[in-house]
C-alpha cells in the first residue's frame, strides 16, 4: 500500500486553548498554535480568497458576523486529509488540509521562518 | 428513485469491509472492464461483493452485467448478476437518456448509492469512477470510508501522464493508492509471439515513480470486449483463457494487500 503522511502532517489532538486560541499536536512532536482571528483570516475557500485579491475598499461596510471575534463552531473531518471550519459569523466553506494548517502555525518558531503564503499544492476546493 | 439526501460528512459503512475505488485520470483506459472482471474474479475467490458504478454520466456497468432496461419504481436495488450486487444510474435512467446535472448533483447521486442502497454484509464494495479527478473522485475522498485505490493505466505515455495525476490526487486527499495496473498490456497473436500493440512497461515505471505496487499486467484479448456487450465478463464467460488468469491474480494481489497491509487511520476529532 502506497505510504501515508509523515509524522509531521498527522495530527494527534486538535483542541481550542482557551476563548481565543486553538492548538495541534502533531505526530513529530510540533505544538501548532493559532488564534481563531489567524486562521479566520486565511480561510482558503474560493470567495475568501478572491475577496483578498480584490483592493481594499475603505467604504465596505462590515457584515454583522465580523464584528464578532472570530471562534469556530464546529470542525468536522474531511476524508482523511483536511478539516473544515464552520465559523461564529455563519461562514462554513473553507477547508483546511493538513499542510495547510501547518503552514498557519503561529508557534514562534514557525513565525520566525514561516512566510505563510498558501502551499501550491494544498487543497483549496469547497 | 429521487436524488437522494446524502450526508455530507463522513460516514461509515459497517456492513462493507473494504471500499476499493477502481479509478484513473483518463477514460478509455478500461476501468469499467477491469472493475467488473475484478468484482468477479473476488467473487470467484468466494467473496461477497458489490460492484457501484460512480459513472453518473456514462454508466457502462448495466451493459457489461447484461442488466437490461430496469423499472426503478418496481425495483429493488441494487441488482444481482453473476454472483454480484451492482448499482448503476443506468438503473435509474434507463438505456435512452442522459445524466444533464451539475457536480453537487453528481456527489448526490454518487453518496446516495453508496449510503441507501441496502448493500447488505459485503467483503468487498468495488467502486468504478468516472475519469478525471473531480467532484466524484473528492466527494468519495472527502466523506467515504475508501480502504484503497487501484489505478488503471494503459501502456502508453498519454495514459500515463493522466494516470500520474490520479495517484497525485488520491495521495494528497489521503486515500490509500494500493497500486497501478496496466490494462492492454501487449497481445499473444495466434502465431504464439506477443505484440506490444501500445508499447509496453508503462504501468510499472509509473507504479515505480509513484513509490506504489505494480499489481500487473491485463492482456489484450479480443473476447474481453465481445464478453463486455454481451453483458458476461470475460472472467465469468471464459474462467481459463490467459486474460481471466491475469483477473484472478490481481484478485489474489488486492486482496492480500487490504488483508495484511495497514488500514488507514481516520483523522482525530476536534475538542472544541
Amino acid at each position: 500500500m502506497a505510504s501515508s503522511e509523515p509524522e509531521s502532517l498527522t495530527p494527534t489532538a486538535l483542541r481550542k486553548d482557551g476563548p481565543d486560541h486553538f492548538v495541534i499536536e502533531w505526530g513529530d512532536g510540533h505544538h501548532s498554535v493559532y488564534t481563531w482571528r489567524h486562521l479566520r483570516a486565511n480561510c482558503p475557500c474560493a470567495s475568501c480568497r478572491e475577496e483578498k485579491e480584490q483592493p481594499a475598499n475603505p467604504l465596505r461596510v462590515l457584515k454583522p458576523g465580523e464584528l464578532l471575534a472570530p471562534t469556530a463552531v464546529s470542525m468536522p473531518r474531511v476524508g482523511r486529509y483536511a478539516y473544515k471550519i464552520a465559523w461564529n459569523d455563519g461562514h462554513d466553506t473553507g477547508i483546511y488540509t493538513l499542510q495547510y494548517l501547518r503552514s498557519l502555525c503561529q508557534c514562534p518558531q514557525c513565525l520566525e521562518k514561516a512566510d505563510h503564503a498558501t502551499p501550491r499544492s494544498a487543497v483549496t476546493e469547497v | 428513485m429521487q436524488p437522494p439526501g446524502p450526508p455530507s460528512q463522513k460516514f461509515e459503512l459497517p456492513n462493507i469491509q473494504y471500499l476499493v475505488a477502481v479509478a484513473s485520470g483518463k477514460g478509455g483506459v478500461g476501468k469499467s472492464t477491469v472493475a467488473a472482471n475484478l468484482a468477479l474474479a473476488l467473487v470467484k475467490k468466494g467473496k461477497r461483493v458489490g460492484l457501484m458504478d460512480a459513472d453518473i454520466y456514462g454508466p457502462s456497468i448495466p451493459i457489461m452485467l447484461g442488466i437490461g432496461d430496469v423499472d426503478p419504481q418496481t425495483t429493488t436495488f441494487p441488482i444481482e448478476r453473476h454472483g454480484l450486487k451492482a448499482m448503476s444510474m443506468g438503473f435509474l435512467l434507463g438505456p435512452d437518456k442522459a445524466a444533464v446535472m451539475r457536480g453537487p448533483m453528481v456527489q448526490k447521486y454518487l453518496l446516495g448509492f453508496l449510503t441507501q442502497v441496502d448493500w447488505g454484509q459485503l467483503d468487498y464494495l468495488l467502486v468504478d469512477m468516472p475519469p478525471g479527478t473531480g467532484d466524484a473522485q473528492l466527494a468519495l475522498a472527502q466523506t467515504a470510508p475508501v480502504a484503497g485505490v487501484v489505478v488503471v493505466t494503459t501502456p502508453q505515455d498519454v495514459s500515463l501522464n493522466v494516470a500520474r495525476r490520479g495517484v497525485q490526487m488520491f495521495r494528497q486527499v489521503q486515500v490509500p493508492v494500493l497500486g497501478v495496473v496496466e490494462n492492454m498490456s501487449f497481445f499473444i497473436g495466434e502465431d504464439g509471439k506477443r505484440y506490444e500493440i501500445f508499447r509496453h512497461g508503462g504501468g510499472r515505471k509509473l507504479a515505480e515513480e509513484s513509490d506504489v505496487p505494480f499489481l500487473g499486467e491485463i492482456p489484450i484479448d479480443p473476447r474481453v470486449a465481445e464478453c463486455g456487450d454481451q453483458g458476461e465478463p470475460v472472467v465469468h464467460r471464459y474462467p481459463d483463457s490467459d486474460v481471466a488468469k491475469a483477473y484472478l491474480a490481481l484478485a489474489e494481489t488486492v486482496d492480500q494487500q487490504l488483508r495484511h497491509g495497514t488500514q488507514p487511520k481516520e483523522l482525530p476529532e476536534v475538542q472544541l
